[in-house]
């Protein structure tokens, strides 16, 4: 069986969807990042594969950056539940409760 | 044109002094003093402006530009009076004073409340000076803002839920008129060039016809036939100004906030700001709507003698002062919507020319002579509310004849002035209004005569019940007015009995106005 | 492809020179002032900050330049040095508002991130291709990210901060994802090969899902319905002045590029005067394409973001919501992509941002004496402090739509650019009413904030707010600038006018 660009590009949105999933239901702000972390790296599979197929490397430079980009934010992030752990002790998102309507 | 740009300075003379007066603090006898002292500058600016202003002529004078603003939207800085915008301005500078000199009682931040009644009068002058349409809704709305918080923060008891609807109903208005200019503009801009705001070149296309052709050409909108689309755009400018006059049923607003304001505030809403929308009518739906007017006469005329006659019921029924009044206020400019809207009337038929000229000389002194009087009435009003801690109730008062004589004789005059009494003010203006629509419109000017027979009964009734008699031992110590009150009430007083008894002081100057107008109805 | 180095330098001074001085910021907050008290250290690498800024400023005014480097990836031109100067100039106000802030020991840090913002958002509003559009806007929102954690001694700053990341986040993978489909569609990142590529293929299934994605990131960015929830939160529990700089800078530069994107990238053929892959939101005649979708989103956050200002008690809270209905507004100049249009949309995001750090200015001001922005904590403000709350009634009035203010103006102009470009059928005059009504409404929960401070009565024991003379003097500022941005539109907009001209949009 030849493998497509089709093929490819259905892995990328499982990828996707099974990250956003992640996102919606899951509540422990690590495994979240790893969510997000699943829908960039998603969208860095299309890119390279449509690079391929259409036969230019625009897609694959720009897989490099948002590697880059994707780690400055895991980075942020931490840095952001590092604060949130030492005022609350919590790392889950039912406790980011304190601002409501 | 390298002249001294006057108005620019009438205009802009009231909203210095008002930063000023409000940026001052607490000082509430300065900042008195002051907004007196600009004031009267303004008063006599506008005096100044009214002697060298050429009454031969119905053309703007004193024009400022038109400059350009915004380019890009065709916005203009353009200026000018003619006979009417001048005897506007004179109103305003001439009723803004007797507010300030009525509230001398203010205790609560009175540099705010000076400011904000100066802030109101430049936008009033800015509103009887502008001649195009976003320089003018600027003033327009600009006048709004400080009026809201004249009632809201100095007012009676249910000031907030009166400013509130006072706010919305105008606001609305605002907005349809606003949407329906937006459509204008829209219609007559070309490619790389703006459509146009500028209200004497509107007036130019409505004429030529030119505007007719364009809206539904530019505008076609889904299945409005273009009839239609006129009418649409057309009953949204109307909004705007039917519910500032305020025509019925947009009206309801009027009393609540008249009767909650305290009385001097209600001097300027209703002596000023009303005739902004009895002005808008004249000077921008005539000229360039009139043959929408004309297509739907009989209903506008209908709404008119509506509002004459059950304004003067509504008025009658009162048992407040204010009420009263603020009723009697809707009844006379009734009188002015009807006659503008009969003038729309016969477009074609150039044998009217003389009553239509009659109807809108009676306008335009029927707007200043009604702000002159209302302006006085409610003084007077603020001053019994003064006297008597607060009361203003029909039936609170009685035999203060016998107590107060020279009070009484001085609201007398007043208040025969509003009831119409030949020999003073209030005569000439009905007196011309009656008789340029009689002609035009019989049946609607012979029902609006019950509009003034109630208007007499009522006021014969405060007069009765307030004035005479049995004394109401309560009121045995009201004091009569000081030397003070009584030389500045005198002003207007006298100023009635000018006008009622040599009424060509004012018609000189606008009456080539009202002929220039007639004429340029005709296309 | 030859590229001379210096020639790109050049291109890029300005935000080389913010770099700099986000650079010398850090360094002499570590060095030389590392000592002294904190107020000091604020005012002095603030000031090296706002020299910064206008460095820059000064430097795009002297040296004008129309160029375009690496095929689109940084686009100078009269157009985007407008914006930046805008940019610049927000940043300024934001660095000047914050000196009054102690909730910070880390002043070298916070001023740099927000400088580092601030480049993120200039290379922003320079990108015509999409790698470059990706990363500056991860470089703004990183920064933004940390500069809403700013405060670590309150709970609510980290909260707002991760709720603001995850979110962001999260539309990041939306609009990254939609961008390769693009990619993948045209074989192209540059914004003007795609629309190309894209000419004549119609609306393909594919490019609809990118086209809702790419729509998605966008409407996060700019806090519209339904990707607004980070807002309220995010504005509430930042740090005064980093909530500005989110309310502001970042809008502006959203708007911006989002309109690039949609306008260079999305508009197909034409056929029957309907660009294919925009559509059409006019009343009963709705054509599939973007415009729809955005027309939706438009409606849904003046909606929305109006009903619930209402009922809001913390005004930081309040001016989010109004932000989330303001976007609404600003949809609507998006939704009508034309040169007109563009710039009656940057006339509006940057009065808007402008009227909207003052409002925080404000908050600041009470939230620094009374700790909390609560409605009632500026009950008498008026008599405590009459020159704060007279620049918070002119922004208020502004954001309501008043006359003569600059936001009465921006109302008017983005409205009256979409009802051109809806004619001759008025499509979007539907809208249009919608808008109009909506912001009376505003109107109504604006004057709730002027009646504590004008009506109220002072809590008891209250005193006169001191608040610092350079405080005062910005906030008057930006008020003054508000007025005259109002009264005299046609220094901004002439410019914008023949800036655009010279762009050829």
């Amino acid at each position: 069986m030849n493998v497509g660009l089709e093929h490819y590009l259905v892995v990328s949105a499982l990828l996707f969807a099974l990250g956003l999933l992640g996102v919606i239901t899951r509540r422990n702000l690590l495994v979240l990042y790893m969510s997000l972390e699943l829908m960039l790296n998603s969208a860095n599979l299309a890119l390279v594969s449509f690079s391929r197929f259409n036969d230019n490397l625009n897609g694959q430079v720009m897989v490099f950056f948002i590697i880059t980009v994707a780690a400055a934010e895991v980075a942020v992030g931490l840095a952001l539940i590092v604060a949130l752990y030492r005022k609350r002790q919590t790392a889950h998102v039912e406790d980011l409760t304190s601002m409501k309507l | 044109m390298n002249e001294l740009p006057i108005l620019t300075i009438i205009t802009l003379l009231p909203l210095v002094s008002g930063i000023v007066v409000a940026g001052l603090g607490e000082h509430r006898k300065l900042a008195r003093g002051l907004a007196l002292t600009s004031s009267f500058l303004s008063l006599a600016l506008v005096l100044g402006l009214w002697r060298s202003f050429d009454g031969n002529s119905g053309l703007l004078q004193f024009v400022e530009g038109p400059h350009a603003w915004i380019p890009t939207l065709g916005v203009q800085y353009y200026l000018g009076v003619d006979g009417l915008g001048l005897l506007m301005v004179l109103l305003t500078a001439l009723v803004v004073p007797m507010s300030l000199l009525a509230s001398g009682r203010v205790a609560d931040r009175p540099h705010v409340y000076y400011g904000l009644v100066l802030f109101l009068q430049a936008g009033l002058v800015g509103t009887f000076t502008a001649l195009n349409f976003f320089h003018w809704f600027i003033f327009w709305e600009l006048s709004l803002i400080p009026a809201f918080f004249l009632v809201r923060l100095w007012g009676g008891a249910a000031r907030a839920a009166a400013a509130t609807q006072f706010f919305v109903y105008t606001m609305v208005g605002s907005i349809a008129m606003l949407l329906a200019f937006l459509a204008i503009f829209l219609a007559t801009s070309e490619p790389g060039q703006p459509g146009v705001f500028d209200f004497i070149t509107l007036a130019d296309m409505a004429r030529s016809g030119t505007l007719e052709q364009l809206l539904p050409a530019k505008l076609g909108w889904i299945d409005l036939t273009a009839r239609k689309l006129l009418l649409v755009v057309f009953g949204g400018a109307l909004l705007g100004f039917a519910v500032k006059v305020p025509m019925m049923p947009f009206h309801t607003w009027l009393p609540a906030a008249y009767s909650e304001a305290s009385s001097p505030v209600t001097m300027l809403l209703t002596g000023v700001m009303s005739k902004m929308g009895v002005y808008g009518f004249v000077r921008i739906l005539l000229p360039i709507f009139p043959q929408h007017i004309n297509w739907m006469l009989t209903p506008l005329l209908w709404l008119a003698v509506i509002t004459i006659v059950f304004s003067a019921c509504a008025a009658f029924a009162q048992r407040d002062l204010k009420r009263m009044l603020a009723y009697s206020s809707i009844n006379h400019l009734g009188y002015c919507l009807l006659a503008v809207f009969a003038v729309a009337k016969f477009t074609n038929a150039p044998q009217f020319a003389t009553e239509k000229a009659a109807a809108l000389n009676g306008v335009f002194l029927q707007m200043f002579n009604h702000g002159l009087t209302a302006a006085a009435l409610f003084w007077f009003v603020a001053l019994i509310e003064q006297r008597s801690g607060g009361l203003r109730g029909l039936n609170d008062f009685g035999g203060l004849r016998k107590v107060a004589p020279i009070f009484c004789g001085l609201m007398g005059i007043a208040l025969f002035s509003s009831l119409g009494l030949p020999g003073l003010n209030g005569f000439v203006g009905e007196f011309l209004i009656f008789k340029g629509v009689f002609p035009l419109a019989p049946w609607a000017a012979a029902f609006s005569v019950i509009g003034l027979l109630v208007t007499a009964i009522f006021i014969l009734t405060i007069l009765q019940r307030v004035f005479n008699g049995p004394l109401n031992e309560k009121w045995s110590k009201f004091p009569d007015l000081t030397l003070g009150e009584i030389a500045l009430l005198i002003i207007p007083i006298a100023l009635m009995f000018v006008l009622g008894l040599y009424p060509r002081l004012v018609l000189d100057v606008i009456n080539a106005t009202a002929v220039q107008m007639v004429e340029q109805l005709k296309f | 492809m030859n590229v001379s180095y210096l020639e790109l330098l050049k291109l890029a001074a300005p935000e080389t020179i913010v770099v700099l001085t986000a650079l010398a910021a850090l360094v002499v907050d570590l060095t030389s002032t590392r000592d002294l008290e904190a107020r000091f250290r604020f005012i002095i690498n603030g000031m090296i900050a706002c020299a910064g800024c206008v460095a820059a400023i000064v430097w795009m005014l002297v040296m004008p330049a129309h160029a375009n480097a690496l095929e689109g990836m940084f686009v100078v031109d009269p157009l985007t040095q407008v914006v930046k100067i805008a940019l610049l100039g927000l940043t300024l106000f934001t660095v000047l508002i914050s000196m009054d802030s102690t909730f910070t020991e880390h002043i070298g840090e916070y001023l740099a991130l927000i400088l580092l913002a601030a480049v993120g958002m200039m290379f922003l509003v320079s990108a015509e291709d999409i790698l470059m559009i990706f990363i500056s806007l991860e470089l703004t929102s990183l920064s933004l990210y940390i500069l809403a954690a700013f405060n670590k001694r309150d709970v609510n700053s980290a909260e707002a901060a991760l709720k603001y990341f995850l979110f962001g986040g999260m539309a990041a993978a939306f609009t990254l994802f939609g961008l390769s489909l693009l990619y993948g569609l045209s074989g192209a990142t540059n914004l003007g090969q795609i629309a190309a590529a894209l000419e004549d293929k119609g609306l393909d299934p594919l490019l609809i899902v990118a086209m809702v994605m790419i729509v998605l990131g966008f409407g996060f960015k700019v806090a519209a319905v339904p990707f607004h929830l980070w807002a309220p939160d995010a504005y509430q529990g930042a740090p005064t002045p980093s909530a500005a700089f989110i309310a502001s800078g970042s809008k502006v530069a959203s708007f911006f590029i989002f309109a690039k994107v949609m306008m260079i990238g999305f508009t197909g053929g034409e056929t029957n005067g309907v660009h294919e892959i925009a559509g059409s939101a006019a009343w009963q005649q709705f054509v599939s394409g973007w415009t729809p979708v955005v027309a939706v989103v438009a409606v849904l956050s003046m909606l929305l973001g109006n009903l619930v200002a209402i009922v809001q008690s913390s005004v930081k809270r309040l001016i989010a919501y109004s932000a989330i209905a303001h976007a609404g507004y600003m949809l609507i100049g998006v939704m009508a992509h034309s040169g007109e249009a563009v710039a009656s949309l940057v006339y509006y995001a940057v009065t808007y941002g402008l009227t909207t750090i003052g409002a925080f200015g404000v908050v600041a001001v009470v939230e620094a004496r009374s700790k909390d922005d609560q409605l009632a904590s500026f009950a008498g403000l008026s008599r405590r402090a009459p020159v704060v709350s007279l620049c918070m009634m002119i922004f208020m009035l502004s954001l309501a739509g008043i006359p003569p203010l600059a936001g009465f103006f921006g109302k008017f102009y983005v409205f009256a650019a979409a009802l051109k470009t809806g004619a001759p059928n008025l499509g979007l005059l539907w809208l249009v009413i919608l808008a109009i009504a909506m912001s009376a409404v505003s109107f109504y929960y604006y004057l709730q904030v002027l009646k504590q401070i004008y009506v109220a009565d002072m809590p008891a024991g209250a005193e006169e707010l001191r608040v610092p003379v350079l405080g005062q003097v910005v906030l008057g500022l930006i008020a003054v600038g508000v007025i005259l941005l109002g009264c005299a539109p046609n220094l901004l907009v002439g410019v914008l006018q023949a800036s655009i001209k010279a762009a050829g949009l």
